[in-house]
């Protein structure tokens, strides 16, 4: 080809990359930096958009296949019925509440309980069931130094609330804890400074939502006062972490 | 059996099924998962695993029907794509390569007849992909179509076709790029 190449070769990089990472044909190393980019990204995420539609088409020559008749029970089973009803929001709500205030003694140590027993050694290859439309995740993160129990959180699915209830306060002297969330598929994601002394909750965004959902881990970094960290990586030191399980 | 909807009409319960609507989700199960368990089957090795990740799907659907945003995607690529990626995942996460067989009729992309469409999917896309595919060389066009039906790598590509890494990259980059600027010409 003859055609002029001074418009963008960088941009076509990313395109062809975009288009790579929708085809799904990068190595896991190799897919694991673009994802981090794509959430980085947001033109590039567009692009990788842009290339699921266009190669979804090819899902048309595939011919349909009858699911067997079990398989939509299953499916509703996972659906939880309360959670998705708007009705019930102030009385789940006002349930949490309670739980992250009360819950730096008793609670914490019997959602730790709940924790092990739901944590079971599944092989790395099995991914954690997905999580249905209104369920509660929940996690304890211990001291990177130690390994004491520091944070619990909660977060419903159903209404995008996070409960943060820290049980030894973390706010030392020298910083502001971070919350990340831990992608299935590597990287991280910030959630934001938390209150690294008081029980506090929030009301997660649409985008971080979707991540809170399906993350596997969560983090707690400490930043300099007054700085915020790119998006997807830590500035300062991990002081603690702990998988998210569901309740 | 499977409800015949239309776009507009499929795109509407999915977004009922965002807001909770049980009975919407049903409709959209009901309309769909044919196609989907269909996607599911291509790339994973045995029914039952494809109707677990078929199941995994919908619940996934289920919690992220409230993102999905009718003017910037169609509810069909919106639901292929979640199936084809958690297929992709299940496949890779399950360790070692199944099936050595090569690639069936790679070079030979389907006639037209068996792309006809269905209500749900949209032509034009379908179309376009298409006319767009007809201008590659062979080669590239039969292994982009086998990466998304098969969903493998380019490792998994170049050891079927036996040739070298970077030749499978370059064919399918240039495929890609090709693919791209007639698409949006």
């Amino acid at each position: 080809m003859t055609e002029s190449t001074t418009e963008e070769p960088r941009s076509d990089d990313a395109r062809t990359l975009a288009g790579e990472l929708a085809l799904r044909v990068l190595s896991p190393d190799e897919e694991r930096a673009a994802r981090a980019r794509e959430q980085a990204d947001p033109a590039f995420a567009g692009e990788v958009e842009a290339w699921n539609a266009h190669l979804a088409a090819f899902a048309a020559e595939v011919q349909g296949v009858q699911p067997s008749a079990e398989v939509w029970p299953r499916i509703e089973a996972g659906i939880d019925p309360v959670a998705n009803d708007a009705a019930n929001d102030n009385g789940r709500l006002g349930f949490w509440r309670g739980w992250a205030i009360g819950s730096t003694g008793l609670l914490a140590a019997s959602l730790v309980a709940v924790a092990v027993l739901i944590a079971r050694p599944a092989p790395v290859s099995e991914p954690a069931p997905t999580p249905a439309g209104g369920v509660t995740r929940v996690a304890t993160l211990t001291l990177s130094e130690g390994g004491a129990p520091a944070v619990t959180i909660a977060y419903d699915t159903a209404t995008g609330n996070l409960f943060v209830a820290p049980t030894t306060a973390i706010a030392a002297s020298d910083g502001v804890p971070h919350l990340w969330l831990v992608r299935p598929e590597g990287g991280v994601q910030l959630v934001g400074a938390i209150d690294g002394a008081e029980a506090s909750h929030r009301t997660l965004s649409a985008a971080l939502s979707g991540q809170a959902g399906t993350a596997t881990a969560v983090a707690i970094s400490m930043e300099a006062p007054g700085t915020t960290p790119p998006a997807d990586a830590p500035r300062g030191p991990v002081v603690a972490s702990g998988e998210l399980q569901q309740l | 059996m499977a409800a015949m909807l239309t776009r507009d009409e499929l795109a509407g319960a999915l977004v009922q099924a965002g807001r909770g609507d049980r009975s919407a989700f049903r409709t959209v199960y009901e309309a769909t998962s044919a196609k989907l368990l269909g996607v599911c089957l291509r790339i994973l090795p045995d029914r039952q695993t494809a109707e677990d990740v078929l199941q995994d799907t919908y619940l996934t659907v289920w919690r992220k029907a409230g993102t999905f945003d009718p003017a910037r995607a169609s509810p069909i690529t919106w639901l292929v794509t979640i199936a084809r990626n958690r297929s992709i995942d299940r496949l890779r996460s399950a360790a070692p390569m199944r099936r050595a067989v090569p690639v069936e009729d790679a070079h030979d992309l389907a006639d037209g007849a068996a792309l006809a469409s269905e209500t749900i999917e949209h032509a034009d896309e379908v179309g376009r992909l298409n006319v767009c595919l007809e201008q590659l060389e062979d080669k590239a066009r039969g292994v982009i179509r086998t990466a998304f039906l098969e969903g493998v790598t380019y490792d998994a590509l170049a050891q079927r076709e036996n040739v070298p890494l970077g030749t499978m990259k370059s064919w399918i980059r240039r495929g890609l790029m090709r693919l791209r600027s007639c698409l949006e010409s």
